[in-house]
């Protein structure tokens, strides 16, 4: 068969750090199929979504009015653990709504990275020093500890710290 | 000026009459990453995957690259897939591959619906167990043997020691503990009882009563409910809660069951960096409207940082809410590492909710250390 791709997605998410009190995320989802945009404003310090807009430009899939109006529901809630949880609650998991509430969860992780980014951005380039400085980031936080690879049990990243829970 | 941008890109090929692969990436501030994913079209089950870093961050990223291979032979149509990779190939490996697969196989299903001319192909869901999710009228049980035990470690310890947030397995599915071994737990090391807190889960009456009888050991009944302002931990309310309900609403049933109310680590927050970093100080979130609708808040919990606890006490002690202490425990070393001391009776979980009320109690560092109290 030729090369050719049947299908593509684009995706892209972007976080804008307006001011003081306030953050812009958005998300532009462009595939063979649908071609939609989600973005939100979300309110420090709480990480409050303060405002959610869907827009949904061209779609071989059903979406009602009521479905991108229902999206909406998320506003008030709050950027944390638990979030797809809840904004599936609220908002609902219609088969319709799935890509939409998939493009808020991203811009909601996007703020997040925003943030992790300047954690990450300080560690020293030093690996001895930068060592000491992920081992004293699990230190503090005890869910960082097995997050991932990098963090699991047997990595020198952890190596001497006690597990969290004994 | 933008401070984060992700861009991910897939494209689908059909590689033959029974194969989809899907080339992804996924590039931000933070990773780059690139997969080759083969899908079967007709069954939907990942049957390769090569993965590369083209950025990452600490020294140990790399070795996220084999972990790629338990994701071969899951089907991107079974339910709960995508917390399945998460929980696979993002906690054990890396999250950014993880996200950029569940990518790759969601846009192969959009493909593979277009294949099949717009019908998307269905895998029976599997067929849920209750599990006990039910609600029976309440029994009166003596409580006499059980009341003086407690009574008497209550003055030797100057008071009653109970781990109000325990979480046991199957009622609560991400939890390991059994509710057996759970309580043999809290006997050896020394509390005085445990306060069953599944998730959106109640807890039989009778069963409970059997438990107690069975291990002459104080077993309370609540339910940890998830509301569009967090985790509250409920005591007293029967009827059960399925799914996310708003706080306003809890609050109200709450109320007419004459039960109580807690925040559950309302200050839980993200792992590279926390509320400081956001502004949040204690006295912006005492301005919270959830600190107007619950009645108690915890301000120990084992599975938040330090921190965060010392948060919540400063809030509580701002909002003038009283403090509790559970364990969040998950498996069974985490029961009573963290629990609340009440200055009363406790034998059942009437005067559970009344000791609540009064506010007699104090969050106490059972079993771990820390330097906040």
């Amino acid at each position: 068969m030729p090369h050719v791709l049947f299908f593509s997605r684009n995706r892209s998410t972007s976080v804008e750090h307006i001011d003081e009190s306030s953050v812009k995320a958005c998300c532009r989802l462009q595939d063979s199929l649908m071609d939609a945009f989600v973005e939100i404003l979300v309110k420090l310090p709480d990480l409050e979504l303060a405002e959610v807009r869907p827009e949904v430009y061209r779609s071989d899939r059903a979406i009602l009015p009521d479905a991108i109006e229902s999206l909406r529901k998320a506003i008030g809630i709050r950027i944390g653990p638990g979030l797809v949880k809840i904004m599936k609650g609220l908002v609902g998991d219609r088969e319709n709504l799935g890509e939409l509430l998939n493009m808020l969860d991203e811009c909601c992780q996007g703020v997040i990275l925003s943030f992790t980014k300047d954690a990450l951005a300080k560690a020293p380039e030093d690996r001895r020093k930068a060592k000491e400085y992920y081992a004293q980031l699990v230190k503090e936080n005890v869910r960082l500890y097995d997050s991932c690879i990098a963090f699991a049990p047997d990595s020198p990243l952890v190596e001497g710290i006690k597990p969290p829970v004994t | 000026m933008l401070t984060f941008m992700r861009n991910k890109v897939v494209g689908i090929e059909r590689r033959d009459e029974d194969t989809l692969q899907a080339y992804g990436v996924l590039e931000d501030d933070i990773y780059a990453v690139e997969l080759d994913v083969s899908i079967g079209l007709s069954d939907m089950v990942i049957r390769s995957i090569e993965g590369r870093f083209k950025r990452w961050t600490t020294p140990e990223c790399p070795k996220a690259i084999p972990v790629l291979q338990q994701a071969v032979g899951f089907c991107a149509l079974e339910e709960g897939f995508s917390q399945k990779v998460h929980k696979s190939i993002g906690r054990k490996g890396c999250r950014h591959f993880a996200n950029l697969l569940v990518e790759c196989c969601a846009t192969a299903e959009q493909a593979a619906n277009l294949i099949r001319g717009g019908k998307p192909k269905k895998i029976p869901a599997e067929s849920k167990s209750s599990g006990g999710r039910t609600q029976k009228k309440a029994e009166r049980h003596s409580e006499k043997s059980l009341g003086k035990k407690t009574e008497a470690h209550a003055e030797d310890r100057g008071g009653v020691l109970i781990d109000l947030h325990v979480h046991t397995y199957p009622a609560s599915p991400c939890s390991v503990a059994r509710v057996e071994d759970v309580i043999l737990e809290a006997k050896r090391i020394g509390l005085d009882g445990v306060c069953l807190t599944d998730h959106n889960y109640i807890w039989d009456k009778a069963r409970v009563d059997e438990l107690r009888r069975k291990h002459d050991f104080l077993i309370l009944r609540g339910n940890e409910i998830t509301t569009d302002q967090g985790d509250m931990l409920v005591f007293g309310l029967e009827r059960p809660i399925q799914g996310i309900i708003k706080l306003d609403e809890l609050r109200i049933l709450v109320s007419e069951a004459e039960g109580f109310i807690i925040a559950a680590h309302p200050f839980r927050g993200f792992l590279l960096f926390g509320s400081g970093q956001l502004g949040l100080t204690p006295e912006k979130a005492m301005e919270r409207p959830l600190f107007k609708k619950v009645e108690g808040v915890e301000v120990l919990n084992s599975k938040v940082t330090e921190k965060e606890n010392r948060f919540a006490a400063e809030v509580a002690k701002g909002t003038g809410l009283a403090g509790t202490g559970g364990s969040d425990a998950h498996q069974v070393s985490d029961v009573g590492l963290y629990a609340t001391r009440f200055f009363s009776k406790i034998r059942n979980e009437k005067e559970l909710i009344d000791a609540l009320r009064g506010g007699r109690y104090e969050a106490v560092a059972f079993k771990k250390q820390t330097d906040m109290l």
